[in-house]
């Protein structure tokens, strides 16, 4: 969360003096993150230990049903570790593009809650596509069917940038309230409604066949000593990589998205500097709205085939705000937080079964890291440090909790509000 | 159309009425905690997970102590100790208050759905007995009122406790010293600190106190309306507390009136058996309404001045 301008107010130790910069910067910009990380799982552990629980088996199961690494001993030996990358990588696939329209949103300081509801409608509507022109070919209906789902994001994206900018409606409740209707539209289309499969409930019918995303690996082979056809993975993560490409170059090489991180820093400067904060704040909501109504397009083109219902217990598009903030909102960051958060996600349903610990475990240590990338305890640690060393010896450091009682009142220039990057 | 004139029918009967302001008043207790906290200056969108950490706690208490008062007062400290943390992370350490209070929305969600499933062996439910619920409390003699008497005077215990809060607060707010305190932190911070008022205080103050109130909501969620805890069982009530609370332009009686909207909503929704309409497509209205008001009247003109904004002394 540290802004380059930060950065570059405060005078820092070189690292080393022979390391190259491009190096240092890297490692500067993983230190909060990872710290972030571990701070939850260190006290993700102190409350599996409270609970009664084994955190070292707990996260072994993390890792092991997420990751297929540390899959050993009499709980985790019999896991199939491909089986699980498979998985994970399923659940990637819509993390990457629905993180894309969090990070874009807050790169214009905007706070997109709505990912979830853009990926529903991107959802419902390349279903419609695909069911209604299911005779196409593929090579028509499968972009089609594509387009169909961004374009429905972009619009439910559009209607939040349009109220946010010309009505001064705020982002957070707008989003909040369109999530809640487009899952009720969702519920109202397959039970009753118009795309319900006749004789079924609560499922669509399916898209036509040319719509299905190709799996990527051959459903009849064998493949890491399992059937083919057990794993789900397919080629939707290369459209996810591709993203990665084309966001990060709208954000860092075209004009619009200058005009994005311009009104993100400063509304007033960007309107000295000639853009117009209204309609950069509208294109950067329809952009954030596509790239989750991808995500929702390729769930329903690469996993269901067709509309279930089964989105109502969906949260991609809120895990989204946490793999922005952990990836801070960069391209390469929120590939990495994506598959880190959905490996937690597919490791938890084995840590479960295994181990007995709640997989509801993840959703703390996602609030956890939230809190930690929040309040950026790094930071506030560096900066208490002089106080620390003059301390008298045998006086312990107060923890967080206490010394938040204390209002400090150093004005330091160095803690700079803007916590958004 | 015949579903228009159905609807329309239902509000010519009591138990709506009865029903709505019950809903009301559950959405109204977070609401009023999220008028307290974003008047101090501090953005709380935490409604929803302190509402459901009471809940939790609501029943846990009272499945060991048998006593429903004892159980709401635990529901509103473990909802304060919620928003305790939401002050330190967004005070103390400046942090952004609605990542924040999203990350609590979060957490507390994962640790009730953890602690659940630890002490119910997975079962996912914790029933408690209806002897041990709060309880409706019938007025004498008003009670007997046609029409008014069953929708006003024969209510939990909960809702009367909602309506006084609601005259307190805003009483509070607009006529005590306290709450010009309070309102002139949330404006202009500076201009409070040099007066001598300790900002940092009443912003702790405002956002625990938004805490208790949203965690006397789950307690009325939990064990009054309900008598049992599931997972993510508030499903959006403390958002939709935040959106009356903005609906009702930061004041007391403004967000009433948003909560019994969506109280009225709710409870058009709970007699769906009778209209013939998707109630998906019903259930859909308060919030598209909740829009169309927001960006037809309340535009931003409304929020105090410095919400949102973690104060730094010296800093202007």
């Amino acid at each position: 969360m540290t802004t380059p301008a930060t950065s570059q107010r405060r005078p820092q130790a070189p690292i080393a003096p022979e390391i190259p910069e491009r190096i240092q910067r890297v490692g500067k910009a993983l230190v909060a993150p990872l710290a972030s990380v571990l701070f939850a799982f260190a006290v993700g552990a102190i409350i599996i230990l409270f609970s009664g629980g084994n955190p070292i088996e707990a996260y072994q199961g993390l890792f092991c049903g997420g990751l297929g690494v540390f899959c050993t001993g009499d709980t985790y030996g019999s896991v199939a570790a491909p089986y699980r990358i498979s998985e994970t990588l399923v659940f990637t696939t819509p993390l990457i593009l629905t993180g894309f329209s969090v990070a874009i949103a807050f790169r214009a300081g905007l706070f997109n809650i709505g990912g979830e509801g853009q990926l529903i409608m991107g959802a419902i509507s390349s279903a419609v596509v695909g069911i209604h022109f299911a005779t196409w070919p593929g090579w028509l209906l499968l972009p089609a069917t594509l387009l169909a789902g961004i374009l429905g994001g972009a619009v439910w994206g559009g209607i939040v940038g349009v109220l946010k900018a010309y009505t001064g409606a705020h982002e957070v409740v707008t989003t909040i309230m369109l999530n809640y209707v487009a899952i009720f539209f969702l519920q109202y289309l397959v039970t009753g409604g118009p795309l319900q499969l006749p004789g079924q409930t609560q499922v669509s019918p399916p898209i036509g066949v040319g719509a299905n995303l190709p799996k990527l690996f051959p459903q009849a082979a064998q493949v890491f000593g399992l059937p083919g056809s057990v794993y789900r993975v397919h080629t939707g993560i290369f459209i996810a990589l591709i993203c990665a490409g084309i966001f990060y170059f709208l954000l860092m090489r075209t004009t619009l998205g200058y005009e994005i991180r311009a009104v993100g820093q400063s509304q007033r400067a960007a309107r000295y500097a000639g853009v117009s904060a209204q309609r950069t704040i509208v294109k950067t909501m329809l952009i954030a709205g596509a790239f989750a109504g991808l995500a929702g397009a390729i769930q329903t083109t690469g996993i269901y085939h067709n509309l279930p219902i089964g989105y109502q217990n969906d949260t991609t598009g809120f895990d989204a705000i946490g793999v922005a903030l952990l990836g801070q909102n960069s391209a390469i960051g929120v590939i990495l937080s994506a598959i880190l958060f959905a490996a937690l996600h597919v490791g938890s349903s084995v840590m479960q079964s295994n181990a007995g610990v709640p997989a509801s475990l993840v959703a703390m240590l996602q609030g956890l890291i939230l809190f930690s990338i929040a309040a950026n305890f790094l930071r506030s640690m560096k900066l208490r440090l002089p106080a620390l060393r003059q301390a008298p010896v045998g006086t312990a450091p107060l923890p967080p909790g206490v010394a938040a009682i204390e209002t400090e009142m150093d004005s330091s220039a160095e803690l700079d509000t803007d916590v958004k990057a | 159309m015949n579903a228009v004139l159905q609807i329309l029918g239902l509000f010519f009967t009591a138990g709506l009425w009865q029903l709505a302001l019950e809903l009301g008043a559950l959405l109204l207790l977070p609401a009023l905690g999220g008028t307290i906290s974003e008047r101090s200056g501090v953005v709380n969108i935490a409604m929803e997970g302190m509402m459901l950490t009471g809940a939790f706690t609501a029943v846990v208490t009272d499945l060991v102590w048998h006593n429903a008062l004892l159980a709401t007062l635990a529901a509103a400290i473990s909802g304060g100790l919620m928003a305790l943390i939401h002050a330190v992370v967004s005070i103390r350490f400046r942090a952004d208050q609605i990542i924040s209070g999203f990350a609590i929305n979060i957490f507390a969600f994962g640790l009730t759905t953890f602690l659940i499933d630890k002490m119910t062996n997975f079962q996912g439910a914790a029933h408690v007995p209806q002897a041990y619920t709060l309880p409706v409390i019938t007025v004498p003699v008003l009670s007997n009122i046609p029409f008014l008497g069953q929708v006003l005077f024969q209510q939990n215990i909960m809702v009367y406790v909602a309506l006084a809060l609601l005259v307190g607060m805003n009483i509070m707010l607009f006529r005590t010293r306290l709450g010009l305190r309070i309102r002139a932190v949330g404006e202009h911070p500076q201009a409070a600190d040099t007066a001598g008022i300790n900002v940092y205080t009443l912003r702790y103050g405002a956002v625990i106190a938004s805490g208790l109130l949203s965690g006397l909501g789950g307690a009325f969620l939990s064990i009054g309306i309900n008598n049992v805890f599931l997972p993510n069982m508030t499903d959006g009530a403390g958002y939709i507390a935040l959106a009356a609370m903005i609906f009702g332009k930061w004041k007391p009686f403004g967000a009433f009136v948003a909560c019994m909207i969506f109280g009225i909503g709710e409870a058009i929704y709970a007699n769906n058996s009778t209209i013939h309409i998707s109630q998906y497509l019903l259930n859909t209205l308060p919030y598209i309404l909740t829009i169309v008001v927001l960006a037809a009247f309340v535009g931003k003109s409304a929020a105090p001045a410095a919400d949102g904004l973690p104060y730094e002394p010296g800093v202007e």
